[in-house]
């Protein structure tokens, strides 16, 4: 038996003691506690510092409105900071420690803030370190970040797995008390798929800690029978541990289940906690009603803690909140913790009632002091006293544990999510849930119907009316006989009068009255200017406990109803969730897909080393032994293409099937070329703009039958151009009859470019290549020997005798297989990006590196393809603007590096020789560059003001961000056969 | 966290399974249309606070590009339709 | 020099199998024959028509006029060649035998593993025993089917295969699942 349990009652197993740490000591506590009813028992009652003053805090509640105790749970990397304590399952082993103390709990530095209270009151940090301005950066801020938050992160790699689940149902039910259990009953029985969420380990909400008979028995009885009897209902989910943090459009509601964050050992192969994405058509928010502490001074010693919590520590956990209490209490809430605690034999010290004319019954032998009010506390690291006030007489009261009732207010965060704003009941003196549609409703205590018997009915009659609704009949609910109950009625009391010393309204953000006055004072009277200017209601609090009353006593400065100051806006997330759960299984390889080619494999075997492109995984180049760099591997595989022959994998390129009997009038209006006398058979460059006249992208089309079309996208622009086509053929010209797949995956697709192609390819493939047969932008269906239908298209990007052939996926490694045997005598190799990139720039072929989106067909050299004389095509009407067609533009030119050890950088601009950088004075810029091995050079393709007019002139390649400053030649950005004989050959 | 559209092949969807391109009222001119006609098509879009109509594409299911019809303040949606059908094409 | 080409499998080496057969199984399909028929404008009524299953063949849902058809009884070249016969002037078809993947996913906890990526409702009554839509996993569209109560097929593109058995046994991994080939 340790210092403060009760020698018997609660729910928790008295057999299964439970080891645990705090702040190193060795404690122990029993299957069922909470973190917090384990230190409690334990004379713990100490937990943490508040965030300003580093003022000593207790546990003031029993569950997730906890400001206080948030302590750090678990070592290294499995340390979760400002956990609260009050809902943290006791398991064995747990190692939990305090935070925003040092060097210790009970001796903390900080707490000479608490000295210096006066120069940090509310909005100080907008006041202290606004001068000298040059502080900022090198005092103040690194003072304040190390000064702000409560718990730390660690940085080692989470070694543990999160799940997100989606779950779909007529009727989510938030909250497992009575209105929650009456509400999953009726629903259940109706035959609807209900999920009954709660955030508690143990299912049951207020029935755990209720006195209040059911059918003559202590009311948890009644709740495991009702979860037994929803165990039992197919359609049911059971979500214990979970709490529902946010509700979103469409009636989606986002859930974190802790599935094994009350475990010491974990098991890898589950996740430690779920994110549930809950779609449900209705919802009953069953979220209780908090109770609210009441601002008198010294309210924040520890011992201090909510009626409420002292009796649910009692009742269900069996610890007394301390030896002698002195209650506080503005309503009959006092006084049933008054009864609880007598019951289990725990003295009262006294219990004090700020109203006068309170007809409620305390029990016998329990003084009672009516209109009286705590003004100080006594004590430091526990409450020992109080002094009470009435009528202006005070006297001190010896006590160790204070149990304050403030009144109730409704949960309602998660019904004003969505934009609807609380309404004030000026009846029940607490603000309630707005009216937002069929899909949520509240009930119960979260209603304001805070009667036991009322709370079981209203969730029934909600639940009866959502059956309803959905078109089915209702099953009965015969609601048990409910003893004799509290009618938790109070009269609001916003502040109490007469304080001696700091009254908090928040807790957890340090924020006492007079701060709240301060604000009023300056002029951020505003509820949500006050919240900023105070802090009060931020952070992993949000206000649960406190701001109400912030609200209360901001009316009462202003003179105004509750009502009329409102309330701050509701938020997600109502309680902290994790990253881990919040990514799920998106992390690593999980996180971004990741696509191989089909002829991954081969490149593999030939040592290709791969570039991640997109999603893709590219060969880049293949290094052969004794090659030290890259730039050895890729001249050779270059100086290879040129002199005989390589092989390289294209299968990335995005292919698209096109049909129809007006496939060739889409194409037509898609690229800015013509398209619709290209015959059968036959290949074309096409290039598509975007409707403002820039290039989009570029590719080829190829005619396969009359109505049959394959086009090509670049690698980047492959999903871009499916949807862009998608929406000319929809959106913009349904009258069209053309239907298009994208064929991507279907095809293997490889280049064999250089002068020994033919002669390797013809090896391997039955049909005639020869120049007569197939020409050059040949493209048709060909069979390969031994009988493989392939596709074989004679286009070339290297500016080689290129061909590219297409196979079924499955097939691409043999096929490259026999063609790297078959080009073996020909001194084929296989070639990657890296020498692809090389040759296209030799050749001066563009790629998204030149059309970057500003670039028009004019600026890349390519201006003469535009079928000017069609009637219309995208791009075609504002490609004509004055600014397109300015004499003036940057224009594709080749760059030659005159200094043969000076490279070129893309990205670098060009300056006249002489010209002192700045931006009249430049001239362009450099898009790709590469070292020739044909030529033996450094050069780039660029954009040159009226470029093509100065081949010849000596250019400035200037990249101040590298610091390389080079001097180059303008030439035709063709440096490779400008006559195209080796691609005819 | 979570949006659903109904589309209107597939059924109840997570926005992220659509890609949205932007206001659809907008219809593409005739090619000889004045320059007015073009730059307001092409550049010039108004940003109105409530029923709004977008071009939605429902790329992740059966890649229709749909009407969507809805509130940008409060995220009702009123209506999703094809946009083929929205614009009386022939499907 | 021979010319017997041998198709390879996307999976080949890649699949990390988990061997044996547990309670729930996710089976890849070797040699799934596998079109996909795009409807004429004007015509998806008629081709739909045709494209009721059967048993040598089963069409599935992916948009409007637009169809995945299965069948583990014909050849890439024989399924083309039957569904253009049939279908005629009605709908375009293109071999995707070797551009599409497709797997079975069958036990008791299908549906739950599903919910682990999918936004669907999948419950017997809102996504019945013949239903099929292309629709996200997570971040990979595929084409799910429901084969049974507790069997689904996936159809997925080639090059996303790898990454969506990986997703599928992360999916899985509160549940007792095997994978390998089927089988057949």
């Amino acid at each position: 038996m340790t210092a403060y349990r009760l020698a018997s009652g609660g729910l928790i197993d008295r057999s299964n003691t439970i080891g645990f740490t705090f702040d190193g000591a060795n404690l122990s506590g029993h299957a069922g506690d909470t973190l917090a009813s384990a230190l409690l028992a334990n004379d713990r009652l100490l937990v943490g510092r508040s965030f300003k003053y580093h003022r000593p805090r207790g546990i003031v509640t029993a569950g997730s409105a906890e400001p206080n105790a948030l302590v750090t749970i678990g070592t290294g990397a499995r340390r979760d900071p400002n956990t609260k304590a009050t809902v943290a399952e006791l398991y064995d082993g747990l190692a939990a420690t305090s935070q925003n103390r040092w060097p210790s709990l009970a001796f903390d530095i900080g707490a000479v803030n608490d000295r210096l209270s006066r120069f940090l009151s509310a909005g100080f940090y907008y006041k202290t370190f606004m001068w000298p301005a040059a502080f900022w950066e090198k005092v103040y801020e690194p003072l304040i970040r190390r000064a702000a938050g409560l718990g730390r992160t660690d940085l080692p790699r989470d070694p543990d797995g999160y799940e997100k689940s989606w779950a779909h149902c007529d009727l989510l039910v938030v909250g497992s008390g009575p209105a929650g259990l009456a509400a999953a009953l009726v629903a259940a029985r109706s035959g609807l798929r209900v999920i009954l969420v709660e955030q508690d380990f143990a299912l049951g909400g207020a029935l755990l800690s209720e006195t209040t008979k059911l059918d003559g028995e202590a009311p948890y009885i009644f709740s495991r029978h009702a979860i037994d009897e929803l165990h039992g209902h197919p359609g049911v989910t059971l979500l214990p541990r979970t709490t529902v943090f946010g509700w979103y459009d469409d009636n989606v509601f986002g859930a974190v289940e802790r599935v094994q964050k009350h475990s010491a050992t974990i098991d890898a192969a589950r996740p430690v906690e779920r994110l549930w994405r809950i779609v449900a058509k209705h919802a009953i928010l069953a979220t209780g009603a908090e109770e609210r502490p009441l601002v008198f001074g010294g309210n924040d010693r520890p011992g201090v803690m909510m009626a409420s919590a002292a009796s649910t520590y009692a009742n269900r956990f069996g610890v007394a909140a301390g030896r002698s209490v002195a209650i506080f209490t503005n309503g009959s809430s006092g006084y049933r913790t008054a009864a609880d605690l007598s019951a289990r034999g725990v003295e009262i010290a006294a219990l004090i009632d700020s109203r006068t004319d309170a007809s409620d019954r305390a029990p016998d032998g329990v003084r009672v002091v009516r209109g009286g009010g705590i003004v100080d506390t006594k004590g430091r690291q526990r409450v020992r006293a109080v002094i009470a006030d009435r009528g202006g007489f005070e006297e001190m009261i010896a006590c160790d544990a204070v149990a304050m009732s403030g009144g109730w207010s409704p949960v309602i965060h998660l019904a004003c999510q969505r934009g609807g704003r609380p309404v004030w009941s000026q009846a029940l003196q607490a603000f309630l849930a707005p009216e937002v549609g069929d899909g949520l409703v509240m009930a119960g205590a979260a209603a304001g119907h805070y009667r036991l018997s009322e709370c079981l009915d209203d969730g029934a009659r909600k639940a009866s009316a959502i059956v309803e609704a959905l078109g089915r009949p209702v099953a009965g609910f015969e609601r048990p006989v409910v003893g004799e109950e509290v009618d938790p009625s109070f009269t609001a009391l916003w502040h109490v009068p007469g304080a001696r010393s700091k009254a908090f309204v928040d807790f957890q953000n340090d924020v006492h009255g007079k701060d709240l006055g301060l604000a009023l004072r300056e002029g951020f009277g505003h509820v949500e200017h006050a919240k900023r200017y105070t802090t009060s209601g931020m952070a992993t609090d949000q206000g649960k406990l406190g701001n109400v009353n912030a609200i209360g006593i901001l009316a009462a400065m202003r003179g105004v109803s509750p009502a009329e100051v409102g309330t701050t806006t509701f938020r997600p997330f109502y309680t902290p969730v994790s990253f881990g759960a919040l990514a799920g299984s998106s992390r690593d390889e999980h996180a971004m897909p990741v696509r191989r080619s089909p002829l991954h494999g081969w490149a593999a075997r030939h040592g290709a080393v791969f570039i991640d492109a997109g999603l893709w995984y590219r060969s880049s180049w293949f290094p052969k032994a004794g090659e030290k760099t890259w730039r050895e591997s890729v001249d050779r595989e270059v100086r290879t293409v040129r002199e005989h022959a390589g092989l390289c994998d294209v299968s990335t390129l995005g292919k698209i099937e096109v049909f129809g009997p007006d496939a060739a009038e889409f194409l037509n209006r898609l690229y800015c070329n013509p398209v619709l006398k290209l015959p059968v058979g036959k290949a074309r460059y096409g290039l598509m703009l975007r409707e403002d006249g820039m290039v989009y992208d570029d590719g080829t089309v190829s005619r396969l039958g009359e109505t049959h079309f394959l086009v090509t996208t670049t690698t980047a622009m492959a999903a871009g151009v499916l949807s862009h086509m998608e929406f000319a053929a929809q959106a913009l010209w349904p009258e069209l009859r053309v239907r298009f797949l994208s064929v991507s995956d279907q095809w293997a697709q490889m280049s064999i470019a250089g002068p020994k192609a033919r002669t390797i390819l013809q090896a391997v493939v039955e049909d005639d290549l020869s120049n007569a047969a197939f020409p050059f932008l040949a493209a048709r269906e060909v069979r390969l020997k031994g009988s493989l239908k392939a596709r074989l298209f004679r286009i070339s990007f290297s500016g080689e005798l290129a061909y590219e052939l297409a196979v079924p996926a499955g097939y691409g490694e043999a096929v490259a297989d026999a063609l790297m045997r078959a080009g073996e005598p020909q001194g084929l190799c296989a070639y990657g990006v890296e020498a692809l990139n090389v040759l296209r720039i030799e050749k001066g072929h563009v790629t998204h590196a030149e059309l970057d989106g500003r670039v028009t067909p004019d600026d890349a050299g390519l201006g003469r393809m535009m079928g000017t004389s069609k009637p219309d095509f995208i791009g075609k009407r504002l490609s004509t603007r004055f600014g397109l067609t300015a004499a003036d533009r940057a224009q594709l030119v080749g760059l030659k590096a005159l200094e043969a050890d000076k490279d070129m950088r893309a990205g670098a601009h060009l300056l006249k020789d002489g010209a002192k950088p700045s931006t009249v004075n430049d001239q362009g810029w450099v898009s790709s560059v590469c070292f020739s091995p044909t030529l033996g050079t450094h050069i780039a393709l660029a954009f040159l003001k009226s470029g093509r007019e100065r081949y010849g002139e000596k250019i400035i390649v200037w990249d101040r961000l590298r610091g390389v400053e080079t001097v180059a030649e303008v030439c035709d950005p063709v440096f490779v056969d400008p006559e195209n004989r080796r691609l005819m050959a | 966290m979570a949006s659903l559209i109904s589309c209107p092949h597939c059924g109840v969807r997570p926005k992220e399974e659509f890609s949205i391109r932007g206001d659809a009222t907008p219809v593409r001119p005739a090619p000889m249309a004045s320059d007015e006609a073009w730059n307001d098509y092409v550049h010039v879009r108004a940003n109105p606070r409530g029923r709004i109509r977008e071009h939605w594409q429902h790329v992740a299911g059966c890649r229709r590009w749909l009407v969507v019809e809805r509130d940008n303040f409060t995220h009702e949606v009123f209506s999703v339709t094809d946009a083929a059908a929205a614009r009386g094409g022939a499907r | 020099m021979a010319y017997d080409y041998q198709a390879v499998h996307v999976l080949d080496g890649t699949i990390g199998a988990v061997p044996g057969q547990r309670a729930n199984h996710l089976a890849v399909h070797r040699a799934t024959a596998i079109a996909v028929v795009l409807a004429a404008p004007g015509h998806g009524a008629e081709a739909a028509g045709i494209l009721v299953a059967d048993g040598a063949f089963e069409a599935r849902f992916c948009g409007p006029g637009e169809w995945l058809v299965l069948s583990e009884v014909h050849a890439p070249e024989t399924l083309v060649a039957e569904l253009a016969i049939r279908l005629g002037a009605f709908a375009f078809v293109v071999d995707q035998s070797h551009g599409r993947v497709a797997l079975t996913l069958s036990g008791p906890d299908a549906a739950r593993i599903l919910a682990n990526g999918i936004a669907v409702d999948l419950h017997p009554e809102a996504f019945a025993v013949g239903r099929a839509a292309t629709m996200l996993c997570n971040h990979l569209s595929v084409n799910l089917a429901r084969t049974g109560i507790d069997r689904f097929d996936l159809v997925v593109m080639r090059s996303f295969a790898e990454a969506l058995v990986a997703d599928l046994k992360v999916m899985a991994r509160s549940h007792d699942l095997s994978v390998d080939f089927a089988t057949r």
